[in-house]
């Protein structure tokens, strides 16, 4: 298969088998990345999507698993514990994997591979999520968009924070005020219902990932 | 993660910039708000199920906490009583 085209392979977590997508090369130094969660995923696929394509023609492997209960997962959303999560993070990596592209809640998950880069997109706290999470589900009469999770994986979603190391880079979008290694223009994908043009905001995003993993693998 | 906010004109900008970033609104559109603007029941993108993401980039980025009892459409209602409602939470 060329280069640039996209696969779906199995990874197994737990004991259970869960899908993830390649986009590039087999084998090649590789880039996992860590989804947003619940709704955020659907709306902020497309930009991932396109992230991975235009990685991958600058000659990386990405790498997006679907975490257990999500996506085309074969589990059920209410069976999964935050320990799930955290696992299939660690168990989805290959030994190819030398940096993680995270993206929001998946910036909760990057420290158990905390040996490799981490990139991050606006990372937030678990219990931001949750409150988001509750605050749809009373707005949409109790409808969370199907969303339903265990109360294993809100207690740790709760407690969790994106954790610092020496190898993080945090980048957020200008309009956001907190703290932040490098800031571009664009709007929150994963904020937005109605689909939007994401190319400008994926471009940004693609030089940024590509020059500051060069740079982490060289040093 | 948020500094602390010590201006009003800080927490101004940045309910512009979440109304532009969220409800996908035109940056010279949002920019020419007053405090009558009418927001809730008013622009046709400022719906309920908005509401709850306007809501929680709104906490995320000013680091507050908006209870959903203090939530109703007079606080809704325009572009002048969200500000004094974000105000209030953001600068004490």
């Amino acid at each position: 298969m060329s280069r640039g085209d996209l696969t779906y392979d199995r990874y197994t977590s737990n004991g259970s088998e869960e899908w993830l997508m390649r986009i590039g090369p087999r084998g090649g130094p590789a880039l996992l990345f860590l989804p947003p969660f619940f709704e955020e995923l659907n709306r902020s696929r497309a930009m991932l999507v396109r992230t991975m394509r235009a990685l991958a023609a600058r000659g990386w492997t990405c790498v997006l698993p679907d975490l257990p209960g999500a996506g085309e997962s074969g589990r059920l959303l209410e069976d999964i514990g935050w320990d799930d999560w955290r696992s299939a993070a660690f168990d989805s990596a290959s030994k190819e994997v030398i940096a993680t592209v995270s993206i929001r809640g998946g910036c909760l998950l990057d420290d158990v591979l905390a040996a490799r880069g981490a990139w991050r997109l606006s990372p937030v706290s678990g219990a931001a999520l949750l409150r988001d999470l509750d605050r749809t589900r009373i707005a949409d009469d109790g409808a969370t968009g199907g969303y339903t999770p265990s109360a294993a994986l809100r207690a740790g979603l709760m407690a969790a924070t994106p954790i610092e190391n020496t190898l993080v880079r945090t980048v957020r979008l200008s309009s956001d005020r907190a703290d932040a290694d490098h800031k571009i223009d664009g709007a929150p994908p994963w904020r937005r219902a109605e689909p939007q043009s994401s190319s400008e905001l994926a471009e940004l995003l693609v030089c940024d990932i590509d020059t500051w993993v060069r740079a982490c693998v060289a040093s | 993660m948020v500094a602390a906010l010590n201006d009003d004109q800080e927490v101004d900008a940045t309910l512009r910039a979440v109304l532009v970033d969220v409800l996908g609104l035109g940056t010279d559109q949002v920019a020419a708000f007053t405090e009558s603007t009418a927001l809730f029941g008013d622009l046709p993108e400022f719906d309920s199920m908005a509401v709850a993401g306007l809501l929680s980039e709104l906490e995320e980025r000013l680091g507050i906490l908006i209870e959903d009892d203090e939530v109703d459409a007079e606080m809704l209602e325009n572009y002048g009583r969200l500000l004094t409602f974000l105000r209030a939470k953001a600068l004490r």
